[in-house]
């Protein structure tokens, strides 16, 4: 599961308010109870609709009892540091990494402009940013504010594209717009408001049509039958397809270049153990997969409660396991003239590290080698170094986008910041 | 202004005002130039401004109002950003914060965590039953995984050891209805889930009078 240290946004907080006060007020004479494992029903709307804030410890087990998402710095890491940090990242011979913006808090997807603007979401900060060169000189500025966990974003046709949880809205000629951005016209709406796993990632194909993920509102269980899924939708008339189902939470996509298919990361549940099951990569190739969850998990495991007689057959295997609590999120195909030939085609992802594990491993950018269809595939570290101890992070990469150049640029939540991964013989 | 009534909110009217006094004088205040981060000096010469409730050296004298001092550089931070960004509630603090730049709370989180904690308890006669039972509750609580064993706090966890006893419960209480955002994600919120008041208040007058 991936989940961050700011989850609880003003707006979610805000729906909390009232459910928390009705509990305190029941238990304010109770005596204090023992602290056991801590086991929530999930199974009810009423949960699905105002989780408890620390809905994701529900199916706590003593082996990973005391294990939460680690607490990040408060403000963006400052430039001085950053550069410090990037001192010890590994990459291949001829890789050089830079930073290219700092001061972005929780920065996550980013898409390019048509005129070279790059928009970045973020998460709890409630923000979309624009990083722009005037003069030789990059700036940032925070163009939208108050969204709740306006994690993915697109752009065409001159317009910004931002989804919030339940929304996906349009921004018209944003570019020209940045200081002051129009109102947003809703494109798509029929989707359900559950911010547990709702923040969503936007990947839109050579129809215009943009992919989906739905992550269901708790950590294993048999979802709401609107989510636990990846949709279609057709951003000119609102219009969405169901394209896949059985798929946890799933925050990154993109479209192979070779095919035309959609592949996405899927990261695994919570609680059963540091080393299963494993997060995935996978790969539609008909419309209408089933990726397994909650029945089974990483391809092989039938899940201990929630199997209900089904076995791994039935599902879709991933096209990779590519670890537990790695936490995999924005990833890449390689069609840039920058890097070496044989990075053509390659998947970068964005492995954005653990939480639930008590020694993490991730917060690294991984390259996986595979054919069209899925097979021969190969995976192995393209760039590490932020993670800096047994339980804790310089930065955690969470989104990849390739530049005009062929360079990549990665942001990073827990920093605040974008970095340029660029290639020189 | 739901709080005022709130019986665990010990902070009184006069102080209230008078905070609200600094909080005048200190929006003519202009953020800071950029510095480089976590600067102890550039932090002093910004916290002026807190010293009149959080008193001198970061020891409060004033009721309801926290110790700063000894405090954990990113607890102090993430209190700041959580007050500019309106996520945590005091009309003193969310006014104060809202002009304070990264920098300046880098500052002022590396000075106040530079201070020496308070060397006395703030509780002159403990109620011996009571800290007894405090003791007891935080054990069964596991307070001491993320507050330390000495209750000094470490990283994100604050200080808890001779905090004001009415600001504890005031936390206990806020952390409790979900009304103060929780560090950790919900780490507080569970841990507070289920106190009754009475709880809190022995929970308190522990941490206070923790050698």
């Amino acid at each position: 599961m991936h989940i961050r240290k700011t989850l609880i946004s003003w707006g979610f907080r805000a729906t909390l308010l009232g459910a928390l006060a009705g509990t305190a007020m029941l238990t304010t004479t109770a005596p204090a109870a023992a602290q056991g494992l801590k086991s929530y029903d999930s199974s009810k709307p009423s949960f699905w609709k105002n989780p408890p804030p620390d809905w994701f410890l529900g199916d706590e087990t003593q082996a990973q009892k005391g294990l939460a998402p680690p607490v990040g710095p408060a403000t963006p890491t400052p430039l001085a540091e950053l550069e410090t940090n990037l001192k010890n990242i590994k990459l291949p011979a001829g890789f050089k990494i830079e930073v290219y913006a700092s001061g972005l808090p929780e920065a996550r997807q980013m898409a390019w402009g048509a005129n070279g603007t790059l928009f970045v979401g973020s998460f709890g900060a409630t923000n979309v940013y624009a990083v722009t060169n005037a003069n030789g000189k990059r700036e940032v500025k925070t163009i939208l504010k108050g969204l709740t966990m306006p994690t993915g974003l697109a752009f065409r046709n001159g317009a910004l594209y931002v989804i919030a949880i339940d929304k996906l809205l349009r921004y018209d000629n944003a570019e020209a717009n940045l200081d002051h951005m129009p109102k947003p016209v809703v494109v798509y709406d029929d989707m359900p408001s559950y911010v547990a796993h709702g923040w969503k990632y936007l990947v839109t194909d050579k129809d215009g049509a943009m992919y989906i993920p739905f992550g269901p509102p708790f950590n294993v269980g048999i979802p709401p039958t609107s989510v636990s899924q990846i949709r279609r939708v057709h951003s000119d008339t609102g219009l969405a397809e169901l394209v896949a189902v059985g798929v946890r939470n799933s925050v990154g996509g993109d479209i192979d270049p070779r095919s035309g298919d959609y592949w996405f990361t899927e990261n695994a549940r919570d609680w059963i153990s540091d080393d299963l099951p494993s997060d995935k990569l996978n790969h539609i190739s008909r419309l209408g997969q089933h990726f397994g969850y909650p029945y089974c998990h990483q391809g092989d495991l039938p899940d201990p409660k929630f199997a209900m007689g089904h076995s791994c057959s039935e599902f879709t295997p991933p096209v990779v396991n590519l670890g537990a609590h790695v936490a995999p999120l924005g990833m890449k195909f390689y069609n840039g003239a920058m890097f070496p030939a044989e990075y053509k085609n390659n998947i970068f992802v964005a492995f954005h590290g653990s939480w639930n594990r008590h020694q993490y491993q991730g917060a690294r950018i991984e390259r996986i080698v595979v054919d069209a269809d899925g097979k021969n595939p190969h995976q192995e570290i393209f760039a590490q170094g932020w993670l800096t101890g047994k339980q804790d992070y310089s930065g955690r990469p969470d989104d990849i986008l390739l530049a005009a150049d062929g360079s990549m640029l990665v942001s990073d939540d827990w920093a605040g910041a974008i970095y340029r991964i660029s290639y020189a013989k | 202004m739901t709080r005022r009534y709130d019986p665990l909110t010990l902070i009184s009217f006069r102080d209230f005002i008078r905070c609200l006094a600094v909080l005048f004088a200190a929006l003519s205040l202009t953020p800071t130039a950029w510095a480089a981060a976590g600067d102890v000096e550039a932090g002093r010469a910004r916290a002026q401004t807190c010293m009149v409730c959080h008193g001198a050296q970061g020891i409060s004298q004033m009721s309801g109002v926290p110790h700063l001092a000894g405090n954990g550089d990113q607890f102090l931070q993430w209190q700041l950003v959580f007050y500019r960004s309106g996520r945590r509630q005091n009309p003193v603090m969310n006014a104060l914060a809202t002009n304070l730049t990264d920098a300046d709370i880098r500052n002022l989180g590396a000075y106040f965590a530079s201070l020496p904690p308070p060397g006395t308890s703030p509780v002159a006669n403990p109620d011996a039953g009571l800290v007894a039972q405090g003791q007891a509750i935080t054990t069964q609580r596991n307070c001491a995984v993320c507050h330390t064993d000495t209750f000094v706090g470490a990283a994100a966890a604050p200080r808890l050891a001779r905090q004001r006893p009415e600001y504890l419960a005031k936390a206990l209480s806020d952390y409790r209805s979900g009304t103060r955002p929780s560090l950790g994600l919900a780490a507080m919120t569970e841990a507070s889930a289920g106190l009754g008041d009475a709880d809190i208040l022995a929970v308190a007058q522990f941490l206070a009078t923790v050698p």
